[in-house]
């Protein structure tokens, strides 16, 4: 499957592997994001889900396979090459640049990807809602963790992707706040267009979401289809209950 | 032939005054995550220690490098507990802090003992021959030495629970506390270590090479060189790599004269350094 | 959600490209110009000399802080700069000091970029000691490169440089051409630095997320590696000019410790720390040159004391007073609308 025809702006991986050394920690992965769609990314704890995202961003190479966003291949590309045709992506743990104001960060996002303050206007009811205006000028290493990363999601959206990859997104907030990310998810699709592969642990928020979802285990894509459909399949059951407790750690600075 | 072999001689005795020195070095990267400009420091004061002790004071030349490890162990802790420790967490502080203080340790000899290089002869003459090979006793004494210090460092990282705690910390510093080690312990302990091994070469190995306030400098270029050689935190990388700067060096200073060894040396830790930066046995670096 | 009026995105104020900082630091470089037409002691005159010497081969290192990377490599390009101007004008009588000071800046520069390609994508320690290692082999290459470095004579005799045809022989006149280098060699680095300000303190910040946002960071770093080894190659064209000889102690690899002790006592976080810094210690080294070698130990004093309780600098701390005695909080920078402000980072 060399020439898939692809709408612009879809990301799909073909048959993605990656090993470190000897060990193999993804094997012949495939799935598609359509431009615009929204795809749920679930699976224990290990089972390769940042790694992917590090692929796909450019952290890491790949040992097989390929990753096309729309008709061009991105895998071996640099991080900034990928943002900059617009698959950009989020972090697992707060990414923002600290000690600076929110203001500061945001306007970095958009030099940074070349956008202009007018995106800010179109951000505005986002910004508004989760409560970044109001600490508009403030340093944004002592806000809330809560804020931080509604800060750090919003500058990767600020960069008008048009695919976005979440890292777990609703991790480390608190119940109240994670209704942020339902808005957001939103937000981003209806406003900005954008296509969003998903990884998230809170299956509230992939059954709220997500049409479709894909089930990681081990590094291999063990199902995929509907939340409620694939979360009653009994070996996906049994990958979360016996799921290895490895750290899938993200090497954040 | 023979000039060959007592040249290798002088090249695995310098490798193992460099392996104690990198050892020392390595360990203090491998479980602090700091990199030690101080490091030359111990050695030169060491070296002072010793001689005053053995020449001033007329103390036995054995008892003056005992003196010389414990006075540099303990002045390593202290400076680990009250400075260093203090700002751990940020690497460019950690470089400040040691870089300042080898400036006041080289300032401190040079007041105290003056510029000149003062007389500090090995207490050992004669020369060891066998065939055409030459072999000063010092030289053989020091390597002695040198070889049951190696020894008793890898004795100590890999066969005591200190060591294990150590080397975990090196792998990795949350999984280590979370195991309930006493990281905050280990700190001043490991880097005391290091601090005693660096003085006690500075005593076997100055009355050999030469004492001499400056000579910290060179001391520290050459450690940076052996744990880039073998890679940041790798105990037997360190140790490889010091034999082979010391045969390297010793080959170069016979066969090719000047500064040439040197500069091969150099030119080879920084192809390495850009081409495998964890270096020869090192794994990747871990951010502090 | 609830009924309050939606808030819009505040206006944006622009903030100046110099801070207060820069201004203050241009003044006081372009003030020394004043010297040489004023003063005809040898003391003043050459300590004035040492002191802009030290201060533009700092820069240097300040440069490559706005990265957060600490460079050991600033008497290497001194080096490449000093040496190319000593073979111009000893081998091709090129005397003019328009021409010398562009070739010091150049040759250093265009050295940084494949190095730069090499060595940059190292960080935290290993930068350190890749420049340190790379110090050391540009002295032992000094001392064994005999027929074009002189080795260890180094090249003695080198005619005085001219401007418009004059020659800028004398004690003045050497001042007058260590004050132009210098003063070229802050206006860069203030306009470099300041310009790219946003990218350089979101590669010093979290360089990570700046490139998942689309920054090119390795174009950052090797401009700021490129023009950080020019600006001191014009530190090494000051130097020889002073000395009228390119030797290698000028450029021993201790020295990068000074010039170091000068950005970071000085206070990293503005071109005026360095200057500050670079005043303040040769003074010092002067002073205390009399009672002794003190200078190193004073320095490492310094350096631990400015590294356990001021890291903003003597710069920091006293911007620091002045805003508390102004009433306002020094705690967070005013007015950062730029990243990469004039205040103090993690005060």
């Amino acid at each position: 499957m060399t020439t898939h025809s692809l709408s612009a702006g879809a990301l799909h991986a073909d048959r993605i592997a990656k090993s470190f050394g000897g060990l193999k920690v993804f094997h012949d992965v495939s799935f598609t994001v359509p431009a615009g769609g929204l795809l749920g990314v679930i699976g224990p704890n290990g089972a390769g889900k940042t790694t992917m995202i590090n692929i796909f961003s450019g952290r890491l190479g790949l040992t097989s396979g390929q990753v096309m966003l729309g008709g061009t291949r991105i895998d071996g590309r640099s991080t900034f090459e990928i943002a900059m045709m617009g698959l950009v992506r989020s972090f697992q743990h707060t990414a923002i640049f600290n000690g600076h104001s929110v203001e500061t960060n945001l306007l970095s996002a958009l030099r940074f990807s070349r956008r202009d303050r007018s995106v800010l206007e179109r951000l505005s009811p986002l910004l508004d809602q989760f409560g970044l205006i109001d600490n508009w000028q403030r340093n944004a290493e002592v806000m809330p963790y809560g804020l931080q990363k509604m800060l750090g999601l919003t500058m990767a959206l600020a960069t008008q992707p048009n695919m976005l990859l979440l890292d777990e997104p609703a991790a480390g907030l608190e119940k109240s706040e994670r209704a942020n990310i339902d808005t957001y998810v939103k937000f981003a699709r209806e406003e900005f267009g954008c296509g969003i592969l998903l990884v998230e642990h809170d299956m509230e928020i992939i059954k709220r979401l997500c049409p479709s979802v894909i089930v990681l285990d081990g590094g291999r894509l063990i199902a995929e289809g509907p939340p409620t459909d694939v979360l009653s399949q009994p070996h996906v059951i049994n990958a979360y209950l016996g799921g290895s407790d490895e750290e899938d750690s993200d090497v954040t600075h | 032939m023979e000039s060959f072999i007592a040249t290798g001689l002088i090249g695995i005795s310098l490798g193992t005054q460099y392996t104690l020195l990198a050892l020392g070095f390595t360990l203090i990267f491998g479980i602090l995550g700091v990199v030690n400009f101080a490091h030359g420091g111990f050695y030169v004061m060491g070296g002072y220690v010793a001689y005053y002790c053995n020449v001033i004071l007329g103390l036995p030349y054995p008892f003056a490098v005992l003196m010389a490890m414990l006075s540099m162990a303990a002045l390593g802790w202290l400076f680990e507990a009250f400075i260093l420790e203090r700002v751990i967490e940020d690497h460019q502080a950690t470089l400040m802090v040691t870089m300042g203080f080898y400036l006041v340790m080289a300032t401190a000899i040079l007041m105290i003992f003056g510029a000149e290089s003062p007389q500090f002869p090995f207490p050992v003459t004669g020369v060891w021959r066998l065939g055409g090979i030459y072999f000063p006793y010092a030289n053989m004494i020091v390597l002695g030495a040198c070889l049951a210090a190696i020894v008793f460092v890898y004795w100590l990282v890999y066969r005591t629970n200190i060591g294990r705690g150590m080397r975990a910390m090196s792998e990795d510093l949350p999984v280590a506390s979370a195991l309930g080690m006493r990281t905050k312990a280990l700190f001043p302990f490991a880097f005391a270590l290091a601090t005693g091994l660096a003085g006690g070469t500075g005593a076997l190995v100055t009355p050999i090479l030469a004492l001499a306030p400056h000579v910290g400098d060179s001391v520290l270029a050459f450690s940076f060189l052996t744990v880039i050689l073998g890679g940041l935190g790798s105990v037997t990388g360190a140790t490889c790599a010091a034999f082979i700067v010391g045969l390297i060096e010793a080959y170069a200073a016979v066969y090719l004269g000047g500064s040439k060894g040197a500069l091969t040396l150099f030119a080879l830790v920084l192809i390495i350094l850009v081409v495998r930066p964890q270096g020869l046995l090192g794994r990747e670096v871990r951010r502090s | 959600m609830n009924n309050r009026v939606p808030k819009s995105v505040p206006a944006e104020i622009r903030a100046s490209l110099f801070s207060g900082h820069d201004w203050i630091a241009l003044a006081i470089v372009s003030l020394t110009f004043v010297i040489p037409f004023t003063s005809t002691n040898p003391q003043v005159l050459s300590q004035t000399n040492l002191i802009l010497i030290a201060a533009t081969a700092a820069l240097g290192v300040y440069i490559m802080q706005r990265l957060d990377l600490m460079s050991f490599a600033v008497p290497s390009f001194m080096a490449i700069g000093g040496y190319t101007v000593a073979l111009l004008s000893m081998k091709l009588q090129l005397t003019d000091v328009f021409v010398l000071a562009a070739a010091a800046f150049l040759m250093p520069a265009l050295c940084a970029i494949p190095l730069g390609a090499l060595i940059l994508r190292l960080k935290g320690v290993y930068f350190v000691l890749v420049t340190f290692v790379l110090t050391e082999i540009v002295q032992l290459l000094l001392f064994e490169a005999g027929p074009i470095t002189g080795g260890s004579n180094g090249l003695v005799g080198m005619p005085a440089v001219k401007i418009f045809g004059m020659e800028l022989w004398d004690n003045p006149h050497v001042l007058l051409t260590t004050c132009g280098l210098a003063f070229f060699s802050f206006i860069i680095t203030s306009v470099f630095t300041r310009w790219f300000r946003s990218e350089f303190a979101a590669i010093e910040t979290n360089d990570v997320l700046a490139e998942s946002l689309g920054l090119a960071a390795w174009k950052y770093k090797a401009m700021a590696f490129s023009v950080a080894a020019g600006v001191s190659g014009l530190a090494g064209f000051a130097l020889v000019n002073m000395l009228l000889t390119a030797h290698p102690s000028s450029f021993a690899p201790m020295s990068s410790v000074n010039y170091i002790t000068y950005t970071i006592v000085g206070g990293k976080a503005s071109i005026l720390g360095t200057l500050i810094g670079a005043l303040l210690l040769v003074s010092a080294t002067d002073y205390f040159a009399l009672s002794g070698e003190m200078s190193p130990g004073l320095f490492g004093l310094l350096i631990i004391v400015v590294t356990m309780v001021a890291r903003g600098g003597v710069v920091g701390v006293v911007s620091g007073l002045l805003y508390r005695l102004a009433g306002q909080s020094p705690s967070l920078k005013n007015g950062d609308h730029d990243l990469g402000g004039n205040g103090e980072k993690g005060q």
